[in-house]
C-alpha cells in the first residue's frame, strides 16, 4: 500500500544548525501518528517540510505518492495543515473563511454547504460563525482553522498541537473526530506536548530529540524500548532527559 | 513523476479567488469602519482631502511661480516633471521592495496560502498587485494635484487628463516589477548580516552622493545664471531616454502641447515595458519562489543573538543614570527598538533628510541677511519640522509601548514597581531617543545658521520641552487609552487613542509654535546680532513649561488610570 506520508534520509539546516538529522518515517494510511518532542526537537521544521513549506537539505518527502518539490501542488490538495498558531483572515467572518477555503479545494457548493453546517454543529461554532474572526478567541480560531482543515476531506490531516485553545468538550470531540477519519482509512500526523492525548489516541508515537527520532512505535513499543511499564510522560521523559550526553544513549536505555 | 493526466486533477486556487478574498475582506473593513467608527472615518477623510488640497495649491504656486519668467519656466517645467517621476521611481521601487518581502516572506498569510495547492505563480501575481496598490498610493495622492494644478495653468486640451491618468497606471508597475526581483533577490541570497551589512552600506553611500551633489550645486560662489547651468547640467541624466521616469515626463509634455501622437508613443512605450516586466518579474519570482521561501524562513529559525544582562551592553549604559528597576525596561525598550529596523530606520530616513537640508542652508543664510525677516523665519520652519517629525514619531512608535506590554501585563504588575514608575520608565526610554536626535538636530540647525549662542541655546532648551510634552503625551494617553489586547503596534498607532494622542500633539506643537512665533515676530526688527533679551527669554520660558506641564499631566492621568484598571 502507498504510505500517506513518506521521508527518507530527510537532513535539514538552519546555518550552522542542524535542525532535522537523518530522519526516515513511513505513515501508512488510516493511521493517527503522534509527534512528540521537545521544545527546538524539530517537529515543527519536519511539519514545514511535509507540508511542502520548507525544503530537506537532503532526502526525499512523499505525500500520497506524491513528491513534495517536483509535483508539490497535487501532494498539497491531498493535505490540510493547520499551524500552531491559526491563521484567518481578520476581516473575514468565519463561514467567509470556510467557503474561501471550500473554493480554494474545488468543493461544490452543496457538498460546502453540508460540511459546513456539520462542523459548525460539531465544533459548536453556531454563534460566533457569520462573525468577523478579528473578535474570535483563540479556541474559536482553532475550531475554524480545524473546520477548515477538514473541509475538502484531505488524505493527511498534518496537526500542529491541535487541543490548544480548546475547551474540554471540542478536545473529546476533535479526539472523536480524528479517530472516525483513521477508521475511514484517513492519515492524521498530530505533533503535540499534550502527551496524554498522544497515549489515548495515537495508534504510533514518534519521539525526537535534538533532530534524531529517537523512538518510533506504538505505546508497549516504547515501553519496551525504555524497559518500562510506566506512562507515556515518564518514557518520554527518560528518553529525553538532558542529562543523557548521547540520544544514542538514551535509545540504548 | 506523476502523469499528466493526474497533475491535471489537482485542484488549483487562481488568482481570481484569492483577489475576490481579499476585496471582500477590504469591503467588510470599510463597512465596520464606516458603522462602528464613523468619527475617525471621517477624520481620516477629512484629512486626506486637507493633504491634497494643500498639495494642489502647493503645485499651482510652483508653476505660478515659474510661469512669471516664460523662459526660465521652459526649462524648468519639464524639468520638475522629470524630477518628479525620477523620485518616484526611485521611492516607489525602494517602497514596493520593501513591501514585497513583508508579505511574500514574512506575513502570516504566507505559509497558509504556500501549504495550500495555490501555484506560486497565483500567489505572487496577488501579492505583486497587492503591493503596487499599497505602495502607490501615495502616487495618486501627489500626482493627482500636480496634474490637476499643471492643467489649471495651461490652456490644456482634453485629452491631457486621460492621459495622465494613463501615464500614471502605466508607469506603476514598472518599479513595482524591480522591486518585487529586489525582494526575491534579498530573500534567496542575503543572509541576515549581510543584509543589516548592505542597508548600512547603501545608506551612507546614498546619504554620501546626496551631500556631494548638494555641495556642488551650491549657490554661493557663482553667478546666479551660471549656478542654475551647471545645476541643470548635472541633472540632465535624469531625462536620460533610457529612464521610465523620461518617457512619462515627455509623454505629459507632448500631451499639453497638442501633440497626442507623440504622447501616445510614449504611453505606448510606458504600458508595453510595464507588461512586459510585470509578467518577467512575476514568472521569474514564481518559478523560483519555493527556494527563496525556504531560504527566508530558514534564516528566522537561525536567528540566534548573544545573551546579555537584562540591563547591560549599550542599552544598560544609556540608562544608567535611571534606578535599577526603571532602568531594566527602559533597556528592554530600547533593545526592542534598534532591533526593529522599521522602528529606527524611519526616525534615521525623516532626521536623515532634515540634517541633509540642514547641511544645505548655509546657502541661503549667506545671501540673506539676519536683519530680514527670513533669518528669522528660517530657524522658526526648521524648530516647527524638527517639532512635526518628532510628533509623527512618538504618535507611531512610542504611544504603543504600553499597549504592547499587554501581555506581559501580568509580570509587569507582579513586579514591585507602581504604574507611574512603569510609565516614568516608558517616557526615560522616549526622552532618551527624542532627546537625541531632535535636540542635537536644532543645534546643528543653529550652527549651520550661525545663530549667536544664546538664542540657541534657547531654542534647544525649548526643543527638549517640546520631547517632554510629546514623550509624556504618547505614553500618558498611551496608558489612558490602551489597546492590551492588539499586538501590532501599528494598529495600536492607528486606533482612537492613537488618532487622539497625534491630534493632541499636533496642537501642543502649534501651541509651543506660536509661542515662538511671537517671539520670533518680537524679534524681527532686532535680529539675532543682539542678546537674549528678558522678554525673550519670558516667552520661551513659558513656552518650554507648557511643554513640560502637558508631559506631565498626560503621565499622571495615565498613571493613575493604570492604577485602578485590573490586569
Amino acid at each position: 500500500m502507498q504510505p500517506a506520508i513518506d521521508l527518507q534520509s530527510v537532513q535539514k539546516r538552519y546555518g550552522e544548525k542542524i535542525a532535522v538529522h537523518d530522519l526516515t518515517l513511513t505513515i501508512p494510511p488510516g493511521e493517527l501518528f503522534a509527534f512528540l518532542g521537545p521544545n527546538g526537537a524539530g517537529k515543527t521544521t519536519t511539519i514545514k517540510m511535509i507540508c511542502g513549506l520548507l525544503h530537506p537539505l537532503r532526502g526525499t518527502v512523499d505525500v500520497c505518492g506524491h513528491r513534495m518539490g517536483v509535483n508539490g501542488l497535487a501532494a498539497k490538495a491531498r493535505i490540510a495543515y493547520v499551524p500552531d498558531q491559526p491563521f484567518l483572515y481578520d476581516k473575514l467572518t468565519g463561514r467567509e473563511f470556510l467557503h474561501f477555503v471550500a473554493e480554494m479545494y474545488r468543493v461544490d457548493r452543496t457538498t460546502r454547504d453540508a460540511r459546513v453546517a456539520d462542523l459548525a454543529a460539531r465544533l459548536d461554532m453556531g454563534d460566533f460563525l457569520d462573525k468577523l474572526t478579528q473578535s474570535y478567541s483563540h479556541g474559536m480560531k482553532q475550531k475554524v482553522v480545524l473546520a477548515a482543515a477538514l473541509l475538502h476531506d484531505p488524505d493527511v490531516l498534518v496537526i500542529d498541537e491541535p487541543m490548544v485553545g480548546l475547551d474540554p468538550r471540542t478536545v473529546r470531540m476533535v479526539k472523536d473526530l480524528f479517530r472516525q477519519r483513521t477508521h475511514a482509512g484517513k492519515t492524521v500526523f498530530m505533533s503535540t506536548h499534550t502527551l496524554e492525548i498522544a497515549e489515548a489516541v495515537a495508534d504510533r508515537i514518534g519521539i525526537i530529540h535534538l533532530g534524531r527520532l529517537i523512538a518510533l512505535g506504538n505505546l508497549d513499543e516504547l515501553r519496551a524500548r525504555a524497559k518500562t511499564q510506566h506512562s507515556l510522560e515518564d518514557i518520554f521523559l527518560q528518553l529525553t532527559n538532558p542529562l543523557v550526553g548521547d540520544v544514542g544513549d538514551a535509545i540504548e536505555r | 513523476m506523476p502523469s499528466s493526466a493526474e497533475a491535471t486533477t489537482v485542484p488549483l486556487a487562481g488568482l481570481s479567488l484569492l483577489v475576490r478574498v481579499k476585496l471582500r475582506a477590504l469591503a467588510n473593513r470599510v463597512t465596520v469602519a464606516i458603522t462602528e467608527a464613523p468619527v475617525r472615518f471621517g477624520a481620516t477623510a477629512l484629512c486626506i482631502g486637507m493633504v491634497w488640497i494643500g498639495l494642489y495649491f502647493l503645485f499651482r504656486a510652483i508653476f505660478e511661480y515659474l510661469k512669471q519668467s516664460p523662459l526660465e519656466a521652459a526649462v524648468a517645467i519639464p524639468m520638475v516633471f522629470s524630477f518628479f517621476f525620477a523620485a518616484l521611481l526611485v521611492m516607489l521601487t525602494i517602497s514596493n521592495a520593501i513591501l514585497a518581502y513583508m508579505s511574500l516572506f514574512l506575513a502570516d498569510e504566507a505559509p497558509y496560502l504556500l501549504a495550500a495547492p495555490v501555484p506560486p505563480r497565483a500567489y505572487v501575481a496577488l501579492k505583486y498587485l497587492e503591493t503596487l496598490v499599497f505602495s502607490s498610493w501615495s502616487l495618486v495622492l501627489l500626482g493627482l494635484p500636480l496634474m490637476l494644478a499643471m492643467a489649471d495653468l495651461s490652456d490644456e486640451p482634453w485629452f491631457y487628463y486621460p492621459l495622465f491618468l494613463a501615464f500614471f497606471l502605466g508607469f506603476v508597475p514598472i518599479p513595482g516589477a524591480i522591486g518585487l526581483v529586489v525582494a526575491w533577490g534579498a530573500a534567496r541570497f542575503l543572509t541576515r548580516r549581510l543584509r543589516r551589512r548592505l542597508i548600512i552600506g547603501a545608506s551612507i553611500t546614498a546619504a554620501l552622493v546626496i551631500i556631494v551633489f548638494v555641495q556642488s550645486v551650491r549657490v554661493d560662489e557663482l553667478h546666479p545664471n551660471l549656478w542654475l547651468n551647471n545645476m541643470l547640467f548635472r541633472l540632465n541624466f535624469i531625462q536620460s531616454a533610457i529612464l521610465p521616469s523620461s518617457w512619462v515626463s515627455h509623454g505629459v509634455e507632448h500631451a499639453l502641447q497638442y501633440r497626442i501622437n507623440e504622447s501616445l508613443g510614449y504611453l505606448a512605450v510606458t504600458i508595453a515595458n510595464a507588461l512586459f516586466l510585470s509578467m518577467i518579474a512575476v514568472l521569474f519570482v514564481s518559478s523560483r519562489l519555493p527556494v527563496a521561501f525556504d531560504r527566508a524562513a530558514s534564516m528566522r529559525s537561525g536567528d540566534a543573538r548573544p545573551t546579555r544582562p537584562p540591563a547591560g551592553g549599550v542599552a544598560g549604559l544609556v540608562f544608567a543614570y535611571l534606578p535599577r528597576n526603571l532602568r531594566l525596561i527602559a533597556a528592554k525598550d530600547l533593545r526592542t527598538f534598534l532591533r526593529d529596523p522599521l522602528q529606527w530606520t524611519q526616525l534615521v530616513i525623516l532626521f536623515g533628510l532634515m540634517g541633509l537640508y540642514l547641511i544645505n542652508v548655509p546657502r541661503f543664510s549667506s545671501t540673506l541677511s539676519p536683519l530680514e525677516g527670513w533669518g528669522m523665519i528660517i530657524p522658526y520652519l526648521n524648530f516647527g519640522a524638527i517639532s512635526f517629525i518628532l510628533a509623527t514619531f512618538t504618535s507611531r512608535f512610542v504611544f504603543p509601548l504600553v499597549s504592547l506590554e499587554g501581555h506581559q501585563m501580568w509580570l509587569i504588575g507582579m513586579v514591585p514597581l507602581t504604574p507611574g514608575r512603569l510609565l516614568l520608565a516608558k517616557f526615560a526610554f522616549a526622552m532618551t531617543v527624542s532627546v537625541s536626535v531632535a535636540v542635537s538636530t536644532t543645534i546643528l540647525a543653529a550652527v549651520m545658521l550661525k545663530m549667536p549662542l544664546g538664542w540657541a541655546a534657547l531654542q534647544a532648551v525649548v526643543m527638549f520641552a517640546v520631547c517632554a510634552g510629546l514623550c509624556g503625551l504618547a505614553v500618558g494617553i498611551g496608558a489612558r487609552m490602551p489597546m492590551f489586547e492588539e499586538r501590532n503596534a501599528a494598529r495600536i498607532a492607528n486606533g482612537l487613542g492613537g488618532t487622539i494622542n497625534l491630534v493632541v500633539s499636533v496642537v501642543l506643537v502649534l501651541a509651543m509654535l506660536c509661542g515662538m512665533g511671537l517671539m520670533g515676530i518680537r524679534n524681527v526688527r532686532r535680529g539675532f546680532e543682539f542678546p537674549v533679551d528678558a522678554g525673550s527669554l519670558l516667552i520661551g520660558g513659558l513656552v518650554a513649561t507648557l511643554g513640560v506641564t502637558v508631559g506631565a499631566v498626560a503621565l499622571l492621568i495615565g498613571a493613575r488610570h493604570l492604577r485602578h484598571r485590573e490586569v
